[in-house]
């Protein structure tokens, strides 16, 4: 008997949620209608200004459920100069190139937070980052979606994240929130071999140390980079740090390591434990067959 | 308030011979036939019909474009003149000049002495009136069956050839919103969305209003610094190389080529808002020190037609599968 009373208990507890979904559940097909026909009617409370957003409609939602709004869609672009003769053979890292990189993401950072500011947004989430590095310059474009609370105040300095807006808000819920773009970017020489080494390793199976010391290398000193921008604006550590590696397209003895994610800092007393809930899927559920209430 | 017709009333007005207006002939047969035709993936089809929407046609527009402005002895190859201090643009028009720092003509004629990044509007009214005229014969067929809306809307661009030829195309399914009144002035709405996509943007509160395109065209004429720095031909005068530079003509037209395409899609957006937006930017190299950065901007422009009521919040769930 004492197994059995808290299954019944869960059922109950299941039964009541069922009933509950039931009696809330939204009939589409009316508001579908009263969409339809609300055409010919004045705007309902439209906004002081137009808004844009690149937000899918779950992120949209997403953001709503946690007091949030889009305001616009914001830019950043950067391109810096690599002086010439920076790819030629050498030996350690290639420093021009490593800080043309860096400057071209803090210029573009720095234009999309300015935007961002522009519009009143709190900060700018999704943010795409595209960089080409070419011989002699370096391409940075940042697109992204300025966000707020609802009905917020202004506030100093906006935020930057590529997060997407579904990982803002499960941030935002467990006490989180993102500080703005850490981005590292290091390039360096493989050392040349010497005429002798080459001969000898020729025909045998080794490792090539000055590839491997050049990857080690370029690694460490991006990561460094990385993590030092992260803590001068003042966070606490880097969530979904993406990297980028391999030797250069028109210099195949550059290495290039680039290593970017959202500086995170705890701004509740502490971390907030979500309790996902464990849901164990009984159909193949691959397609959304039905538009289904979202209540 | 005019009923929709259904598909079971036969053809809609213009007899067997399909809708009226200039619609092609063959256009007119198909709409006309009885049957319907959609654009939806099942899933979305069914959805659609879950939310009182039915399909009464597949309907599309084109427009093919010629491309003349980039082609030799074109008028528009250097844009506005330097002499005019702001690059002598009309108003309104995006323009900057950049002056040699060097003394002008002491080093060659080959020396870049100018450069201007200016906005090309006969460029993007072409555009617009490829975009526009493709959207407008979509719309025009879906007016033809009845239909008070176009969902799952796609467009597409594509040279023709090598003609300097663009094709534009424009389709999606056309629908009748079962029981509701017909839309003002008979223009169907439109939307990108379809299926439980649309389902959760209508729940949430926003009825589409139509689809919104813009592109931007900026013309960057580089002056020599912004040359030699991109070509990796800098020494200062102590005979060394310049340092790490950022290439602000360059920075401030990807910049004036985003923001313009923006400023477009807000200029046809009223006070609504414009949801999912995509964004599709190109660099092309003319010349030596030559480029057009163009900007596509993409959405559909929504209106809340109930108030603000979030949803409570997300509950996160860990699947076992």
């Amino acid at each position: 008997m004492s197994d059995a009373r808290p299954a019944k208990t869960a059922a109950t507890a299941a039964a009541a949620k069922t009933a509950a979904t039931a009696a809330t559940a939204i009939d589409i097909r009316a508001v579908m209608r009263r969409a339809a026909d609300s055409l010919g009617a004045p705007a309902h409370d439209p906004p002081a200004r137009a808004v844009t957003s690149d937000l899918s409609v779950d992120e949209s939602l997403l953001l709503h459920s946690i007091g949030w709004e889009a305001v616009d869609v914001v830019f950043g672009a950067s391109v810096v100069s690599i002086p010439p003769m920076v790819w030629t053979w050498g030996s350690g890292e290639i420093t021009a190139a490593s800080d043309a990189h860096n400057q071209a993401v803090r210029s573009a950072a720095k234009h999309l937070g300015e935007q961002c500011s522009g519009v009143r947004g709190h900060g700018v989430v999704g943010v795409r980052v595209e960089v080409d590095v070419m011989r002699h310059h370096v391409d940075v474009e940042l697109t992204g979606t300025a966000v707020r609370p609802v009905r917020g105040k202004d506030r100093g300095s906006p935020f930057v994240s590529d997060l997407s807006a579904r990982d803002f808000t499960l941030l935002h819920n467990a006490g989180w929130a993102p500080i703005g773009l850490a981005f590292g970017a290091s390039f360096v020489y493989a050392p040349r071999r010497t005429m002798g080494t080459t001969m000898r390793q020729s025909s045998q199976n080794v490792e090539l140390t000055n590839y491997t010391e050049a990857m080690y290398a370029a690694r460490e000193a991006g990561m460094e980079h990385m993590q030092r921008s992260a803590l001068d604006m003042g966070a606490q550590g880097i969530v979904a740090v993406q990297v980028s590696e391999g030797p250069m397209v028109f210099a195949a003895h550059a290495i290039g390591f680039t290593a970017w994610g959202t500086a995170v800092r705890l701004e509740a007393e502490s971390h907030r434990y979500l309790h996902p809930e464990v849901v164990l899927p009984l159909d193949d559920a691959t397609v959304e067959f039905e538009a289904q209430s979202l209540r | 308030m005019t009923a929709p017709p259904s598909p079971d009333d036969g053809p809609p007005d213009g007899g067997g011979t399909g809708p009226d207006g200039d619609l092609p002939e063959a256009a007119g047969r198909r709409l006309g036939s009885g049957s319907f035709s959609s654009g939806l993936t099942v899933p979305d089809f069914a959805a659609c019909l879950q939310m009182g929407l039915r399909p009464v046609g597949l309907v599309q527009g084109f427009c093919v474009m010629q491309w003349g402005w980039y082609g030799a002895g074109s008028p528009y190859m250097r844009g506005m003149t330097p002499f005019s201090f702001g690059g002598g643009a009309p108003r309104g028009v995006y323009s900057e000049s950049y002056s040699c720092p060097h003394g002008g003509f002491m080093y060659s004629n080959e020396h870049r002495i100018w450069g201007q990044n200016y906005q090309q509007p006969w460029v993007e009214s072409a555009w617009a009136q490829g975009f526009g005229s493709a959207y407008t014969r979509m719309v025009e067929e879906a007016r033809a069956v009845g239909a008070h809306g176009v969902i799952g809307v796609v467009d597409s661009t594509r040279l023709l050839a090598d003609m300097n030829v663009t094709e534009f195309h424009i389709l999606g399914t056309a629908v009748v919103v079962e029981g509701a009144a017909a839309p003002p002035g008979g223009e169907p709405w439109t939307t990108y969305l379809a299926g439980q996509r649309l389902a959760k943007l209508v729940e949430a509160g926003y009825m589409p209003i139509s689809v919104i395109a813009a592109l931007s065209s900026v013309r960057v004429w580089a002056y020599c610094i912004t040359e030699m720095l991109m070509e990796g031909t800098t020494l200062s005068f102590g005979g060394g190389y310049m340092p790490v530079s950022e290439v602000e003509q360059l920075s401030r037209a990807h910049i004036a080529a985003r923001s313009l395409a923006r400023e477009h899609v807000r200029g046809q957006l009223g006070n609504d808002t414009l949801q999912g937006a995509v964004i599709v930017a190109n660099t092309q190299s003319l010349a030596q020190g030559d480029e057009v950065i163009e900007c596509a901007l993409r959405g559909t422009r929504v209106r809340r037609f109930k108030d603000f009521d979030p949803l409570p919040p997300a509950r996160p769930t860990v699947r076992l599968s």
